[in-house]
């Protein structure tokens, strides 16, 4: 594995150009270009605000920025993983015709898919600021947004890991872009974004089998997502269903968040080896 | 070893052929039951070495190994055994243009295709006026790739190759692109790479070409060595066993070429 990263290192000036082209192509023909990329999450978002905020009357302050934080880093794995399965195959004419490191392909894809992850933040910090402006009261800001580079680099591995593997795989069966569509699409509500992760810790019935709640944090994703918006918002008290009294916040677990980054790196070497002992063999994929 | 440019050393390569088409997990759950599938042995041990400077033409005729041995060489395949060496930095002309992106402008595509074969990107922004011109495209070089025709693309994809300082050319019968002028133009161009101290190694079906250009030439015959020597050696008893091919028997069963597989 180490000469495969020296080889790629030294490719390092056609990565630079493969991710500029990818998100110079992703935009080519829309005139609103990059506002597109925002698009997707802020519709999410409002919807989810209505439903879950207004409608089911989930009685807590700002709502939209609660979901917002969890949803842009399940969305940057999301597509990264999507967008990533396909990437050998649609580029298979030019890996028949010119030597290049492979994993070059996933790895533009889930480095642009970053980029917008990081611009995601930054509209996310806008609107704080903007909400800040119109509603004064706390400052929305915390000082544990410092950590936020942290969640990003196990993002990150975990995203480039499953893609690896993904793309891998789906060069020889591309069954399984479909059975990953549906499973990240699933994934959505095995993480909290539209939810708390208060509403499944403090749920009495979860509270009294108490396995199902660490089979749910066995997800990455979850705990990641959970990291994410505990360090980036002020703690909020919660409505559980089944009880009168509304939950207390519970700080942010650590151990969440070193496990999902263990998982997260063991995933990186793991989908890297199975794409280095594979990639030879996209050429003569018949 | 680093005296030889290329040196090939006992390469076999076999194919898998898959007889069912798609590429499921279904068809590899029935393979499981019975699993074959036929294999081709399209290389079986070749060896043979190209000097720095050297002009080598391979020939053979279609489904000897030509194109599979390139494709080693250009490194789209590993060897199943044998190794390959090459000292410097190889340009492959397999297919001109293969990696364009049809929606991004032609000069986009020169930045991206000039680092893909080993330029920094500021050396591909030097020499895209270089390469523009040469491909005497003008400004349609701001236009997509989608809207050129296939002329274009070629001669922008031989630009674009021979612009790239690379150490070694491995063509495979692009030397037709082009009209008149422009083949005439990118022959003058291997020459100078040549003359500069390029090492090049084509293949062709074009014996007149290969006379003018290549110092050896290695025919290969049923992915074997049949002979190796100069043109003048090896171009006569080349066609003469072509042509004798030809009126003899009528061409048996075809057989399947071993560099189409991939793209079958």
């Amino acid at each position: 594995m180490l000469a495969e990263l020296k080889e790629l290192w030294s490719f390092r000036e056609l990565l630079y150009t493969m991710v500029q082209r990818d998100i110079r192509i992703r935009y080519k023909n829309s005139i609103l270009g990059f506002f597109w990329s925002f698009l997707n999450p802020l519709a999410t978002t409002l919807v989810m605000t209505v439903v879950f905020g207004k409608l089911l009357n989930n009685d807590v302050k700002n709502y939209s920025a609660y979901i917002l934080s969890a949803y842009l880093p399940y969305v940057f794995f999301q597509s990264s993983v999507l967008d990533s399965s396909q990437s050998i195959l649609s580029s298979i004419q030019l890996v028949k015709k010119i030597y290049f490191p492979r994993e070059l392909l996933p790895l533009s894809l889930v480095i642009s898919n970053f980029i917008h992850l990081l611009l995601g933040f930054f509209v996310f910090f806008l609107l704080l600021l903007l909400n800040y402006l119109i509603n004064p009261g706390q400052i929305p800001f915390r000082l544990t947004t410092i950590y936020l580079p942290i969640l990003l680099v196990i993002s990150f591995m975990l995203s480039l890991g499953m893609s690896l593997l993904i793309s891998a795989l789906n060069t020889f069966y591309e069954d399984v872009k479909f059975v990953m569509s549906v499973a990240l699409y699933l994934l959505l509500f095995l993480c909290p974004v539209m939810y708390f992760i208060e509403n499944i810790a403090d749920n009495p019935a979860v509270l009294r089998h108490p396995l199902w709640f660490k089979l749910y944090n066995l997800n990455p994703v979850a705990d990641l997502c959970v990291a994410y918006r505990k360090i980036l918002l002020a703690p909020t008290d919660v409505a559980i269903s089944g009880s009168i009294a509304k939950a207390h916040p519970m700080p942010l677990p650590w151990m969440w968040v070193a496990y999902s980054a263990v998982f997260s790196f063991l995933v990186l070497i793991f989908g890297y080896s199975v794409f280095n002992r594979l990639k030879w063999r996209f050429v003569e994929r018949t | 070893m680093s005296d030889k440019a290329i040196v090939v050393n006992n390469v076999r390569k076999t194919f898998k052929l898959n007889t069912s088409g798609a590429a499921s997990i279904k068809t590899a759950l029935l393979w499981w039951k019975r699993r074959k599938y036929q294999t081709l042995d399209v290389l079986r041990g070749v060896s043979f070495e190209v000097g720095h400077g050297e002009c080598v033409a391979v020939v053979g005729r279609n489904g000897a190994g030509k194109s599979t041995l390139l494709g080693l060489l250009a490194r789209i395949y590993r060897p199943d055994s044998g190794t390959i060496q090459i000292n410097g930095r190889v340009a492959p002309l397999l297919e001109l243009g293969a990696g364009f992106h049809p929606d991004l402008s032609g000069a986009e595509n020169i930045i991206f295709n000039a680092v893909i074969l080993g330029l920094t990107r500021a050396e591909a922004i030097r020499r895209t006026p270089e390469i523009v011109a040469f491909s005497e495209l003008g400004d349609q070089v701001y236009a997509p790739v989608r809207t050129y025709s296939s002329g274009m693309v070629a001669r922008l994809g031989f630009a674009i190759a021979v612009h790239v300082d690379a150490d070694i050319l491995i063509v495979d019968e692009v030397l037709s692109v082009g009209d008149f002028e422009f083949q005439r133009k990118s022959f003058g161009k291997i020459e100078e790479f040549r003359n500069k101290g390029g090492t090049i190694l084509l293949v062709s079906h074009h014996a007149e070409a290969m006379r003018k250009i290549a110092d050896r030439c290695v025919w290969i015959q049923h992915g074997e060595v049949h002979m190796e020597g100069t043109p003048d050696e090896i171009l006569p008893a080349y066609l003469a066993k072509s042509e004798s091919d030809l009126r003899g028997s009528p061409p048996g069963p075809v057989k399947i070429e071993g560099p189409d597989l991939g793209s079958a």
